[in-house]
């Protein structure tokens, strides 16, 4: 495997996302901002996994398209909701 | 690498569909059928979440204050350390280092474990708190997801007992191992479902 050494980098930068998206929600009255950090986060989130857990970064290419359109769709329907 | 006979029978997919023109497909193709079915499937939770919401906002607003956020926060941290060492145990067998890729395989069977007892936990938790599935629509949607989501680590923790067995009866190599890296894939997915789940339930009021 090529990114041997960056999946431990991976995994804490995905711990820490996950914190600071819970301090935001616990400390923060939900507003549209809270909202779009949080989905942008999830996103990212979402692609580390998909690409360098999944390993699907370098592999079928639909797959990867797939994967990365539902962490699209999803977070972006997190925005919209934000504005109901 | 041989074209797709599908492609070569039929004729009607495009190029870009042949694996050769694609890229590889990690683990297998019917590992992917059940992922893309699995995707769906969280899918239509999801969009039964926000129409909920849309419906119900006050009660969606309330309703993950009264959750124990430690250990919806605690489990997500758990999950991703998981799909760690599955990555770990992945890029063991690829190394033909069989004794480190069974470890990593125990590793992400205990955290495994680990998840669905805290998860019992949980819902021991609200059901001390007076919380149950028909407390309120938000309630209905959070027993719906996580439940389900209970029940898939579940059975993908027993996957990874089998895994190992057939890794210690020799099923695997360095050479040989889509039935390893399906497994994989399919835990990948299953913390990707929870990395969705958890804000949805847990943090957006």
């Amino acid at each position: 495997m090529k990114n041997i050494g960056k999946l431990e980098y991976y995994l804490l930068a995905l711990i820490a996302i996950t914190l600071f998206n819970t301090f935001l929600g616990e400390q923060f009255a939900s507003t549209a901002l809270v909202s779009v950090l949080i989905a942008l986060t999830v996103t990212y989130k979402g692609f580390i996994v998909i690409d360098h857990f999944m390993e699907l970064k370098g592999a079928n290419k639909n797959l990867r398209f797939l994967m990365r359109l539902y962490f699209v769709i999803f977070p972006s329907l997190i925005i919209v909701s934000a504005f109901y | 690498m041989k074209s797709n006979p599908i492609n070569r029978s039929l004729g009607i997919f495009p190029k870009s569909w042949s694996e050769q023109e694609a890229g590889r497909i990690p683990g297998n193709i019917p590992i992917w059928v059940g992922i893309l079915s699995e995707l769906t499937e969280f899918g239509i939770f999801f969009v039964a979440y926000f129409i909920a919401k849309f419906y119900y906002p006050e009660v969606f607003t309330e309703g993950p204050q009264s959750l124990h956020t430690s250990l919806g926060v605690t489990n997500t941290i758990i999950l991703l350390t998981s799909s760690y060492f599955m990555a770990k145990a992945m890029a063991n067998i690829r190394l033909n280092n069989k004794p480190k890729c069974e470890r990593y395989l125990w590793l992400a069977f205990f955290c495994g474990c680990l998840y669905l007892i805290i998860k019992t936990w949980e819902f021991y938790w609200n059901d001390l708190q007076g919380l149950g599935p028909s407390t309120s629509e938000f309630f209905t949607v959070y027993y719906y997801m996580t439940f389900n989501h209970f029940l898939h680590v579940g059975w993908a923790s027993c996957a990874i007992l089998w895994v190992i067995f057939r890794l210690r009866s020799g099923a695997y190599s360095a050479e040989e191992n889509s039935g390893l890296e399906a497994l994989a894939v399919y835990w990948h997915m299953i913390d990707l479902m929870w990395i969705l789940i958890f804000p949805l339930l847990y943090v957006l009021r």
